[in-house]
């Protein structure tokens, strides 16, 4: 019985070029084991594929080859509960705020009795309590971002991914919501997978941090955060960590562009 | 929008002018050729102070709603149909595109033929020419449909129930509901005409009777009548259930 | 794009073989079959019918109506439409009329027109005129209000045959919504006066519906039916479509 939550083996996909002629490995034999419980990051520049790697897992989009593995958090067969939460909220927009929670709770199949608990639960984690009977247009950015994110953990998954969700807030916004997402994880605590193209963030918010490189699309590095939570955002640990990981980077970056 | 006063007075000033011509071009005719106002307003109370004119009404407004419900609800799953899976789509278009051709007219007198002096006849009328418009405008709904949220339901397992009741649908609202208003006009104008000649009692039958009895005066008392109606129920009915649907559109004020 | 030809087309034979098993389970006297009909249909064009006219001659009238009530329609609804659009004191004093043109049901229109005019062409293309011309105005006052202000200013700008350059700025601009109202009106031009002529009118394809319409003659009313629905599609999809292709040349093709 593994203790990891994701295992991916010899994974890879490809699309096919603009000319539609011939095709580009997005990812090629990546390997991922990501233990239960914890809070894994994925960065890279834009366009290496986390996303799609994301895709894959969550079931959106098919792999060519390799193994995806997503282990139920009670050790069964049964299919993994995935949460996902996207750059935008995606929220429907014609349901209220628990609506749309109560929305992924009987997509998963969890019983009618439990909903009303969950959704307070969830919803006081994300500071929105009071908001229930809410459309989501009359929120802030901010706030549906928190719907989504309250949406997924309501279901409680056996994995969260999280697909950049801070990137499309503005920055005050953006930096208040990781401070809060530290804290929500006092609270609950699934496995995640967090990409993202900000290594400060990742290095915030992640105790694993997986660094993808372009071509090939390949984990080149994988670091450890030993920093105990909660992080303050202004600690030069943090700092430090960032400045290697951003050395490293560059080092790949201009081998893997030679 | 309100208009401010100055804005209202040119209209104010036509309408009375219009007014006035027509008084004034009315007595040149018989109150039965060409009414005055008066004389029109009069026959309108006629008409309403006597209560077979009601079950008149309510006839030609039964065979409305029942045309109207029906060519929702055929327009509706057809144009979802043809959305979902898009060969379908294919076949079907040229189909809806020869059924948009018909004049009213024509499937006025088949039914006629077919059923007889009937509600059938009407109703079959109205659903037949309303329903291809309705799923035009749901075929196009679904074609404008937002792909991530359904990638959404999908991440979250959702099945293919819940993904129309509570995803696929609601997008198609707005759609379903500016065909509803359309289709509205459209239906009682297709039941006046089939009721001219097709039906026992209803109100195109009235103008029908009248046309032939040459009282332009009567014609014009059913007819104003009734357009009043269903103007008042477009605006009253039709526009504030359209309101309530879509309250949730309301984006907050920053 | 291939499939697609295949779908249409097996969508057009499926409904002729769908029509042919109706007409042979419920009797020709329901539903004529889709040969009786093609029969009926030539055998109008060859024989004289009633009152010794053949199909030609009121295919030749109803077109001819067409044509005419279309015209004057185009003509009074652009000019309508432009006035209104261009001068805010005209909108605002007879625009309000325009929602009520629009809910005017067209039966009262030809039995009004009918009854004034007299059982005569006057009346019944009035009735049409009167019924499309609002349509048409609506569409060229919502083009006009929609025209860029800018190129207006532009042409001010160079002065030098300022009318000329306006109207060639100002046209073009508003060819999507001629055409949409052309498009539009086409199709309700035809189905109007297709009603006039069945109440109001002699001779034409609508005369023919009532005429046959009353002998209880099944087969001639789906002749005259499907002769009608062809020509239209004929005209709409074949006709219009190419002429929207000639005028819309100069537009960049939209990549779909």
């Amino acid at each position: 019985m593994s203790s990891n939550a994701v295992e991916i083996e010899s994974l890879s996909k490809m699309f096919p070029t603009p000319s539609g002629l011939s095709r580009f490995a997005v990812l090629e034999s990546l390997n991922l084991q990501i233990e239960r419980g914890t809070f894994a990051s994925i960065v890279g520049p834009s366009g290496c594929g986390k996303s799609t790697l994301l895709n894959i897992i969550a079931g959106i989009e098919a792999h060519d080859s390799g193994r995806v593995c997503i282990v139920a958090q009670n050790g069964t067969n049964s299919a993994a509960r995935i949460g996902y939460v996207f750059q935008s909220p995606r929220l429907l927009n014609w349901l209220t705020v628990e609506d749309n929670i109560r929305f992924a709770l009987e997509a998963q199949n969890i019983g009618k009795l439990r909903w009303n608990e969950r959704v307070k639960k969830y919803l006081d984690m994300v500071g929105l309590a009071g908001q229930e009977r809410n459309y989501p247009l009359k929120l802030s950015g901010g706030m549906q971002q928190r719907v989504a994110i309250a949406r997924a953990l309501a279901i409680e998954p056996d994995i969260l991914l999280m697909d950049e969700p801070f990137s499309h807030l503005d920055e005050i916004t953006a930096r208040k919501m990781r401070v809060d997402l530290m804290h929500i994880l006092e609270h609950a605590h699934p496995t995640i997978l967090f990409v993202t193209h900000s290594l400060r963030e990742a290095v915030f918010l992640s105790e694993e941090v997986y660094m993808m490189s372009v071509k090939p699309a390949r984990i080149f590095k994988h670091l450890r955060v030993d920093i105990p939570r909660p992080r303050e955002p202004e600690d030069p640990r943090l700092f430090d960590l960032e400045k290697d990981l951003v050395k490293e980077f560059f080092a790949v970056l201009e081998r893997d562009y030679r | 929008m309100k208009l401010s006063r100055p804005a209202l007075l040119p209209g104010l000033v036509s309408l009375v002018g219009l007014l006035l011509l027509w008084q004034v071009v009315s007595l040149f005719f018989l109150a039965s050729f060409l009414p005055s106002p008066a004389e029109l307003l009069s026959r309108v109370a006629a008409i309403f102070s006597n209560p077979p004119a009601y079950l008149i009404v309510g006839k030609t407004l039964e065979r409305i709603l029942a045309g109207l419900v029906l060519s929702m609800l055929i327009g509706a799953v057809i144009g979802l149909v043809m959305g979902l899976r898009p060969a379908v789509g294919s076949f079907f278009d040229s189909w809806i595109m020869v059924l948009l051709t018909f004049p009213a007219i024509s499937w006025a007198f088949l039914s006629v033929l077919w059923f007889g002096i009937s509600d059938l006849a009407p109703i079959f009328t109205i659903v037949l020419i309303v329903f291809p418009y309705v799923t035009m405008n749901v075929w196009e709904g679904t074609k404008a449909m937002d792909k991530e949220l359904t990638d959404m339901a999908m991440v979250f397992r959702a099945n293919q129930f819940l993904l129309l009741r509570k995803v696929l649908i609601p997008q198609l609202m707005p759609y379903i509901f500016s065909s509803l208003r359309i289709s509205f006009a459209l239906s009682w104008k297709i039941a006046l005409v089939s009721e001219a000649f097709g039906a026992g009692r209803g109100v195109g039958k009235e103008l029908m009777y009248w046309f032939q009895g040459i009282r332009a005066d009567m014609m014009l008392a059913w007819g104003v009548s009734f357009m009043v109606l269903m103007v008042l129920i477009d605006v009253m009915v039709l526009k504030r259930w359209e309101k309530r649907v879509f309250a949730w559109r309301q984006i907050a004020v920053a | 794009m291939k499939n697609h030809a295949v779908l249409r087309i097996s969508s057009i034979v499926s409904f002729l073989v769908l029509w042919w098993l109706g007409s042979l389970l419920s009797g020709s006297e329901i539903l004529p079959g889709p040969v009786a009909i093609g029969h009926t249909i030539i055998e109008n064009f060859v024989t004289p019918g009633p009152e010794d006219k053949t199909a030609v001659f009121h295919i030749a009238i109803t077109l001819a109506r067409i044509l005419v009530t279309f015209s004057i329609a185009m003509v009074a609804g652009i000019a309508l439409g432009l006035v209104m659009g261009l001068r805010r004191r005209v909108e605002l004093a007879v625009g309000y009329l325009i929602p009520v043109a629009l809910t005017i049901p067209t039966l009262l229109a030809v039995f009004l027109c009918v009854l004034w005019f007299g059982y005569s062409e006057a009346g019944g293309l009035f009735a049409v005129v009167m019924t499309v011309t609002p349509f048409v105005t609506v569409n060229m006052l919502a083009g006009t209000k929609a025209m860029d202000k800018e190129l207006v200013d532009m042409a001010h700008a160079f002065k030098a045959n300022r009318r000329l350059l306006i109207r060639k700025v100002l046209i073009w601009q508003l060819m999507p919504y001629i055409f949409a109202a052309f498009r539009y009106a086409f199709g309700m031009t035809w189905k109007i006066v297709a009603l006039a002529e069945t109440f109001g009118l002699k001779y034409g394809i609508g005369y023919m519906f009532t005429f046959w319409f009353e002998q209880f003659n099944m087969v001639q009313v789906m002749a005259w039916i499907v002769l009608f629905v062809a020509l239209m599609l004929i005209l709409e999809h074949g006709v219009i479509a190419r002429l929207e292709d000639k005028v819309f040349a100069w537009r960049p093709v939209h990549a779909l």
